[in-house]
């Protein structure tokens, strides 16, 4: 693949939580640009921490990540904003505040400390807030907080929330879990729209064979923090089809 | 299950000793103390509704430097616990935040009020002073605390938006933290306004000079009419934290 065709491209990724105990072992994948690329592997194979250290949360010890180019280990946090968008497992939703509010989130990386600290955001993120709540289909939901919305409305707020952040990369590490399939199956494909319109690439930690079929470009199989080619060794929950993985 | 016993067994041992050396176990005592207190309840009945003008004077004032006290304190603690925060801000700064809320905790109440009253002279205002610096030291602490357990998921996921520390503070911390603030707040204006009673006694303002005239003086029916008229207070006070709590807290469905 041509360099301009790969949005993340990682290097010889080791990272362990503590010393010498390493979670990914020299792990080195190029993800094409506009694609959608899921990760799967059994539980503990380190598909969260691979999703932190691309998404530039977590530093590794050795190797280097960039995404369209930029090596993220050398740009501060909130610089990457306008590169990656993540979503984790539990959403990372305030749940305290409104679908709105969470939504207007993803302007942050654009405001500044004025108006804003006192809950003011500029009226054309407003208004795109609004717009993205509207595409996800609850924009009747905007001032409810977001503890008493349904899981499927908390992940389409997450989703707005990206949405308007308007990263190139999006993150997701496992965010349908907790939703039966067909719910599961709604939320990726309204996933998959947003990315296809953005031109964003879509990149997702997901365990449900069928999801991956459906939704795929391109599967990566980690098993005990190294990527393999075919089935980890301990196998993955609900085997998938040889299908999958070719 | 015998390491369970025998660790009761020596709490109730040590307890023994304890309450023993302290003169729990003077039944002779104890029983001059229980008609004490027989004569004293007598002595305090009926109350004395006279004082109630005085008495709710006092108090009223009382009220007013709690509330006055506690809002201060609480507003000077909210950037003092931020800063004590370890995963927003540096070991260094986070360990300075949280030692000097640790030095303005080691103060009772009492010892700032006379601290204040020298400072600032004699009345309610160094009761308000007194009320805020002890609130500073307590709520620093428990918000530090509380703002470190919050869920490093939801911070890191607004990280990636491109969010400033300040703004994860203003959109991430206050919010996910909102329940606990307002409850520790709400318990901190309880207690304070228990605790000011005392604090005339040393000058600083409030019903504590008049508790302390009629102590002196063994009036002990106006004594019970100030007394109720606290448990008044204090009633009236966990009400509205009740009203409070139901009106702004988040309740899961």
């Amino acid at each position: 693949m041509d360099n301009t065709d790969i949005a993340l491209r990682a290097e010889g990724i080791c990272f362990a939580y503590r010393d010498k105990e390493w979670v990914l072992r020299d792990i080195s994948l190029s993800i094409p640009r506009g694609k959608a690329t899921m990760i799967m592997g059994p539980s503990g194979s380190g598909k969260t921490t691979l999703m932190k250290v691309l998404a530039g949360i977590l530093d590794p010890q050795r190797g280097r990540v960039e995404v369209l180019n930029h090596e993220i280990g050398k740009r501060t946090r909130r610089s990457l904003y306008s590169l990656i968008g993540y979503i984790p497992q539990q959403l990372g939703l305030v749940r305290n505040l409104t679908s709105l509010e969470n939504v207007l989130m993803g302007a942050l990386g654009r405001c500044g400390h004025g108006r804003v600290m006192l809950g003011l955001f500029p009226h054309h993120e407003i208004e795109q807030a609004q717009a993205a709540l509207d595409l996800m289909g609850i924009s009747d939901k905007s001032s409810e907080k977001v503890f008493r919305l349904s899981g499927g409305q908390r992940q389409r707020v997450a989703i707005a929330r990206t949405l308007l952040q308007r990263p190139r990369v999006v993150l997701a590490d496992e965010f349908v879990s907790d939703l039966d399939l067909d719910l599961a199956s709604e939320i990726l494909r309204l996933m998959r729209q947003v990315a296809e319109r953005e031109q964003m690439t879509f990149i997702a930690n997901m365990h449900e064979p069928q999801l991956v079929r459906e939704f795929a470009d391109q599967v990566l199989l980690l098993d005990h923090g190294e990527l393999v080619r075919g089935l980890p060794r301990h196998g993955l929950q609900g085997q998938p089809s040889a299908e999958v993985f070719q | 299950m015998r390491t369970d016993l025998f660790v009761m067994a020596l709490v109730a041992i040590l307890l023994s000793i304890v309450l023993g050396q302290l003169g729990f176990f003077d039944a002779a005592r104890l029983m001059k103390g229980l008609r004490n207190m027989g004569t004293l309840t007598l002595e305090m009945l009926p109350p004395d509704a006279s004082v109630l003008p005085v008495a709710g004077k006092a108090l009223w004032e009382t009220v007013q430097m709690s509330f006055a006290g506690t809002m201060l304190g609480f507003l000077v603690s909210l950037p003092l616990s931020i800063l004590g925060t370890r995963h927003l801000f540096s070991a260094p700064l986070s360990n300075l935040s949280r030692l000097i809320a640790a030095g303005i905790r080691t103060v009772p109440v009492l010892l700032w009020a006379i601290l204040f009253v020298i400072l600032v002279g004699l009345g309610p205002l160094a009761g308000t002073f007194g009320i805020a610096a002890y609130t500073v030291g307590y709520l620093a602490k428990i918000y530090a605390d509380l703002f470190e357990g919050t869920d490093p998921e939801v911070m890191e996921a607004v990280q990636s938006t491109g969010a400033s520390r300040f703004h994860l503070v203003r959109f991430v911390v206050f919010p996910e933290g909102a329940n606990a603030i307002l409850t520790q707040l709400l318990f901190m204006l309880e207690y304070n306004i228990r605790a000011s009673s005392i604090l005339g006694f040393v000058g600083a303002g409030g019903i504590g000079f008049v508790m302390q005239v009629y102590l002196q003086t063994l009036e002990y029916r106006r004594l019970a009419t100030v007394l109720l008229l606290i448990l008044l207070v204090v009633l009236m006070m966990d009400g509205v934290g009740a009203w409070l709590r139901k009106r702004f807290l988040l309740t899961a469905h």
